[in-house]
Parts: C-alpha cells; structure tokens; sequence
C-alpha cells in the first residue's frame, strides 16, 4: 500500500515535472507513445488476454480519429466530448464485429478483421464530401475550459492522463474477474462454456473494448498530428500495431508501453537507415515470435539481472 | 414432482455423417442417484456426456433436465441450469493456479460491477474475497488444499482430475457429469474419489452421472447402471442385476469382464 501511493506520488511529480524539463519535440514523442499504447492496448486486450488475433485495429483508430474530427467541423461538437462519444459508438462496431467469432477464428478471423480494416480505409477513401477523400482533411484544434491545445507541450496535459486512467483501468479489470474469464477462454474455450461463461459475450465485449482503446488513441493522436490521411489508416498499420504489441509483449498492459516506446524511439535512432525502416520492424517482429513470444514485458529485469551476476560469479 | 428423473434422456440419436454413435438410447437418472454408464471403448459414452452438456446436438431424440428440454440451449446455460462435468483428458486452464481454475465457476455467483472491477475498490475487494474463501473449501474439499497456489498443468494427472472435479462443483450443479474419473488411478486414489462422491450426495445432495470402465468405482458406489455397446443400451439395473445379465457379460464384458467382477 505504501510502494503503490509512494510510485503514484513519483509518478503524479514526474508529470508535472517534465513540461519544464523537456523540450516540445521531447513532448510530442511522450503524446505520441501514449496514444498508440492506447491503441496497442486494444490489441493487448482482445489478442493477448482473450486470444482473438485482430487487424482490426487501424479501422478503429481511423474510425476514433476521423468520427470526432467530422463531429467537429461539421456539428461543432468539441473534441473533448467528441472523441468519448465516437469511441462508445466504435466500441459498439467492436462488440458487433466480435459476434462474429461465433462462426470464424484463428486464421480465418484474422483475414475477417483485415477485411474490416480495407472496407473502412476505403469508404474513407470514396467518401470525399465528409472526409476529404484520399486527400485527407485537417482536424480542428482541442479545446477545452476556453484552452486551444494545439502542441504536444499542450495536448500532454489531456493525453498523458487520459492513457493513464485506461491503463490503470485495463489492468484491474484484468486482475479481477474479467480477466480471469478471458484467460479462461483463451486457455480452452470448450471447458470455459461448460464453466458457465457466455463465451461469445467475452469475446465480442473484448474486441468492444479493443475498438473503444484504439478509438480514444486515434481521437488523441489525430489532434497531435492535426491532419488526417486515409493512407494512415491500412493494413499495414494494423498490421504495425499488432508488432509493438508482439515485441512489447501482449501478456499485460505494460506491454503496451513497452513496445510503443521501443517502436516511437527507433525511427530517431535508426535515421541512417530509414529506407530499411520496415526491414527491421519485420526482423523485430519475427525474432520475438520466434525467440520471446511474450515480449519485452515479460523480462524479470531483476532476476536476469541477478542470475547474470550469478554467472560471472562462477568465474566463466 | 419427487419422481420425475432429475434427468431424462429419450431416444437420443446422434449421428455424424454415416457413422450411429448414439442408437435411440433412453435413460433417466433419479434425484439423488449414482449413475453410472459403462460399456467398451467407443460405445457412445462420451458421446452421451456430449449431448448432455450441449455440445452435441442429437439428430433426434430429446434430453431434458428438471422436465426442462435442453434442445438447442448453449452449453453454458446448461451449466447454469445445475450440470457440471469433468473431461476424460482434463480440460484445465493450465496456465492458472489451481485456486483460479476453481474462482472461474464461482465468479458468476460473486461478480461485482464493472466499475468496482476496475477501481479495485471495497466492492471488488468483498466479492473477491468471499470467491476466494469458498474456492479454498473446494480445493480442501477434494484434498488439493495445499496446493492453491501451483499451476493446474504443474499438478501431477491424479490431482488434476480431482481439481476438475472441485471445478465443477464451484457452478454448484444439481448434477454432476463424471468422465472416466478413475482411469489411471491407483487402488488407494480410487478408495478416497469413491469417499469423496458418496460424500457429495451425502452432504451436497449432489446427483452424480459417472462413466467409466473401473469396476472398483462402478460397482461399490453406483445405485444404477446403464450398458452400452455399439451406441445402444444393452442393459440397465443394479450393480447385482447388470452383473448377472447374460447380455452383458456376452456381448461386452466377455471372459475379461467376468473376472473382473470377479465372477
């Protein structure tokens, strides 16, 4: 109880700390992480806790990003109440489209999940009256309490919180049990039914929440880029989320953090090699399937540590 | 109302693609009872277990519990309804504890709101709380006390199926569907699993259904026994009466058999 309101204080010190420490680019990086880990946490969610592969997730960042920014432009309805709002609404696609684990998984729910992402990408694409087409539209600025938040020095005040309210929220639903019944199903589905649980029902009410994380993460990020283009919202981009969530580690949330971090950085450190970008997104993503199946996050920094110790130890 | 079976099975058939795997097979098992179906190695037993719990759907034929039809209900409101069962492979959540294996059947019962769960605040703490209590009296229930805490794919095969059984318990069933609990159990092990299901409809009212080939288990603890061989009913009786019917020991208990009820 100590440790937890001693690291709550750390941590509530060094948010408020780090606008006079960082610089603005520094910010915009930490925005940046927050919001996809919150769109990874969808995926941690729906693939790591309850074992349905999904590539759906970049229909519903897109769908979180473009519904506040046209609720905004077109009906002057704020970001703020916006981007909850839309993300409720998603969550209700997300539940719908769970549904439909009753009759696919595995492979085949993967392909149905990247269907979702391509028929979304599209209908932005030919829905130029709303959405500006594949030329994309801006998105008005966050404002709140009378404030325009229009930097990443700015939005950190809305985003960092915000992603650490779910995060907090996902992991005690987690340990609780809700996360014990999707363990459950993801450990064997036949005993889990015959166990009473509706398992269609946790299924479905984990890709709701994995469309409600990736909607808020999308409703965030899209001010802080400030503008949207379809080609952002594809395959590929599902396909990117579920990697930080595989090399992050989908086990727990912390994964989430993880991995965003790793994959926001990596960009800035391999500058040299930004041609082979995606090259080494891919060997990432293929050594920790092979080599680490559950992620960074799932180092036990402490003991690796000690057990290296115990190792030089022996004199070898 | 007292004299209706707790379970009835009428003409069940399951057919898959050509193959009869059930052939019009009636039972009913009364309240209170211990049941048992034996017959060889692909005589429909399992199949019939299937059907009960909803994860076959007979190709005609109806099963009905409480003078409830259980056609075209999921598997988990059947479970619901008060039928529990363990598997003949166990079907343990191996990467839980042996407490959360169990906490999965009690949850229900002890849900909190999902804004408790996730504030983890006083409301999330009682129901957890009271969950894990009643999960520690199952767990010693079946002897697996001091085992709460280790994996359920770490515990050794004997202990597993005794953690199935106290699983099941934990959706507090009216019935109890036993697959194959004694195979591969020791003399001594088959001594205290017997102890444990006299108990259970002792103490708990509990009516049981068990399958199996243990003669040791079938024959000391069963009020009744249904035979069947080749997806039909053979025979049906008290231990003494199946023991001694021709039928039986002809056509599937054979020379083997007869020995081992030591005839």
């Amino acid at each position: 109880m100590l440790a937890r309101s001693l690291f709550a204080m750390v941590a509530a010190l060094a948010f408020l700390a780090a606008p006079h420490v960082l610089a603005e680019f520094h910010l915009f990086q930490i925005c940046l992480i927050a919001g996809t880990a919150l769109v990874v946490l969808g995926l941690v969610v729906v693939t790591g806790f309850a074992g349905q592969i999904s590539l759906a997730q970049a229909a519903f960042v897109a769908l979180g990003g473009y519904g506040s920014a046209i609720l905004a432009t077109r009906w002057g309805f704020p970001l703020w109440a916006g981007i909850p709002v839309v993300a409720v609404a998603v969550s209700v696609v997300g539940f719908l489209l769970g549904q439909m684990t009753l009759r696919v998984s595995g492979h085949y729910l993967a392909l149905v999940t990247m269907a979702v992402t391509a028929i979304v990408q599209i209908a932005l694409i030919y829905s130029d009256s709303i959405t500006g087409g594949a030329a994309g539209m801006p998105v008005p600025t966050f404002e709140i309490f009378g404030y325009a938040l229009s930097t990443g020095g700015q939005l950190y005040y809305v985003i960092v919180p915000v992603t650490a309210a779910l995060f907090l929220a996902v992991h005690n639903l987690n340990r609780s049990h809700y996360g014990r019944a999707l363990a459950a199903i993801r450990q064997s589905e036949t005993a889990a039914e015959l166990m009473g649980l509706n398992v269609l029902r946790y299924k479905a009410a984990a890709f709701g929440a994995s469309g409600f994380l990736g909607a808020i993460g999308g409703g965030l990020l899209a001010p802080l880029s400030t503008y949207l283009d379809p080609a952002q919202f594809g395959i590929t981009h599902s396909v990117y989320f579920l990697a930080v969530a595989v090399v992050g580690g989908m086990a727990s949330p912390l994964g989430a953090l993880v991995g965003s971090t790793i994959f926001v950085f990596l960009p800035d450190f391999l500058q040299g090699f930004q041609s082979y970008l995606g090259l080494v997104f891919a060997l990432l993503l293929l050594g920790f399937i092979v080599l680490r199946p559950n992620g960074l996050a799932s180092f036990n920094l402490p003991r690796a540590l000690s057990s290296a110790l115990a190792r030089t130890g022996d004199g070898r | 109302m007292s004299d209706t079976p707790l379970l009835n099975a009428e003409n069940v058939t399951v057919q898959f693609g050509g193959v009869i795997a059930l052939d019009r097979v009636s039972a009913a098992v009364a309240r209170g009872a211990i049941h048992a179906v034996i017959g060889p190695n692909g005589a429909g037993k399992s199949t019939l277990l299937n059907v009960v719990t909803g994860l076959y759907q007979p190709s005609s034929g109806n099963v009905s519990f409480e003078g409830q039809s259980l056609g075209g209900m999921a598997p988990h409101r059947i479970n619901r309804m008060g039928i529990a069962r363990t598997f003949q492979n166990t079907e343990l959540f191996g990467e839980m504890t042996a407490l959360e294996n169990v906490l999965i059947g009690l949850d229900r019962r002890h849900a909190c709101h999902p804004l408790d769960a996730a504030l983890h605040d006083g409301g999330w703490r009682r129901s957890e709380i009271a969950a894990r209590r009643e999960a520690r009296q199952l767990l010693s229930l079946v002897g697996l006390a001091e085992d709460e805490g280790n994996l359920a794919a770490a515990l050794p095969f004997g202990k597993q199926r005794r953690l199935e059984i106290a699983r099941a318990l934990a959706t507090e069933p009216k019935l109890l569907l036993l697959d194959e609990p004694a195979a591969g159990l020791r003399a001594a092990e088959i001594e205290v699993l017997n102890r444990v299901l006299l108990d259970l409809r002792s103490e708990r009212g509990i009516t049981i259904l068990v399958i199996d080939h243990v003669m040791a288990l079938v024959m000391a603890i069963s009020d009744r026994i249904s035979v069947l061989n080749f997806g039909r009913k053979i025979a049906e009786g008290t231990p003494a009466e199946v023991r001694s019917a021709p039928a039986v020991i002809e056509a599937y208990l054979g020379e083997k058999g007869a020995h081992a009820f030591g005839a």
